[in-house]
């Protein structure tokens, strides 16, 4: 709806969407923390409890429809990713693996559900902070496990390598640690959505405005440009899945790499 | 259990080949600005990190 008035409003020629189609207005008076990203966070928050809560309300050994929902996703974050990647003991970090999972899952699908319609994970602040607890997880976990010195000299130095060779292994070994990982993981998740989103854009946009155009030729084409913004919105939902299943999987990976003794 | 780890690892590779040309060109391109010298620094920090992080990935990945 904001879009297609952005782009007719614009006049002639066609106006690609741009960063600016990113920022929302506020739908409740002019406060920054009512924007469309921050309301959908809160829903998802609401949606998420009430559909697991439901769902786990009266567990019974023959599960009905939503408790198979419910637990075929928990089944497969505990099993697929936990139980696979960290091995023994596991079940401790189960719960932050599936919160993670299923808040990015139903964040990035906020991208192709109508009315909604937007990636949260498309700006780059809630990645941000979700890269920050995986960080300071798994930082905390290796910590505790190994003791701070022998947990950090297993990032620096790796056993079994001439000494020289430490001076330019060392750095490489602690940027990936402190600084590639988080920063990786976060832009990853907020590359995909926003590119995913902008892709949209263009191709329902771009029909909207061939639909528009006074030339019978550009009406006709745009069913086109409509039905490749269907395609791609398929397209979308597989990439948000996937997203939301590799921030997770790193995350047990990373968890997994401070649980092991030696590297 | 083994297509997990093995995609895990596909992402580590990645993570230190960046960090690789990251840090090591970061330096050079440090030592350039401070000697005034015409990316010199830069190019040899570049593949000194690729060569280094290509290394690491060879110890950590593919010594067993």
């Amino acid at each position: 709806m904001h879009i297609t008035g952005h782009l007719v409003a614009s006049g002639p020629g066609f106006v690609p969407p741009s960063t600016s189609d990113f920022n929302l207005p506020s739908i409740v008076g002019h406060s920054a923390y009512t924007t469309k990203p921050v309301v959908a966070v809160f829903f998802s928050i609401i949606l998420i409890s009430v559909f697991f809560i439901l769902a786990s309300r009266k567990a019974a050994v023959v599960p009905g429809k939503l408790q198979f929902a419910g637990e075929s996703i928990y089944g497969f974050v505990r099993k697929d990713l936990a139980q696979e990647i960290i091995g023994s003991g596991f079940l401790a970090y189960v719960p932050f693996l599936f919160t993670l999972f299923v808040f990015v899952l139903v964040n990035n699908l906020f991208g192709i559900i109508p009315f909604i319609q937007f990636p949260t994970m498309s700006h780059v602040s809630f990645p941000y902070v979700l890269a920050i607890f995986t960080f300071v997880i798994f930082h905390a976990i290796g910590i505790k496990k190994q003791g701070v010195v022998k947990y950090l000299k297993g990032i620096a130095f790796l056993p079994g390598v001439p000494k020289f060779a430490y001076i330019l292994l060392t750095p490489i070994e602690i940027a990936t640690y402190f600084l590639i990982r988080p920063v990786t993981l976060s832009l990853r998740l907020f590359a995909n959505m926003f590119a995913g989103h902008l892709l949209l854009l263009v191709f329902i946009g771009g029909g909207d405005y061939m639909l528009h155009d006074t030339h019978l030729f550009m009406k006709i084409l745009s069913p086109f440009s409509f039905g490749f913004g269907i395609v791609m919105t398929f397209f979308e939902f597989m990439v948000q899945c996937l997203q939301a299943y590799i921030i997770t999987l790193l995350s047990a990976l990373f968890i997994a790499g401070a649980l092991v003794d030696e590297h | 259990m083994a297509s997990n780890n093995e995609e895990g690892a596909l992402w580590s590779i990645m993570g230190y080949l960046i960090s690789g040309l990251l840090i090591w060109g970061g330096i050079g391109f440090g030592l350039d600005h401070w000697l005034h010298t015409h990316h010199y620094f830069f190019l040899g920090g570049l593949l000194l990190g690729a060569g280094a992080s290509i290394y690491l990935v060879w110890l950590r990945f593919g010594r067993q």
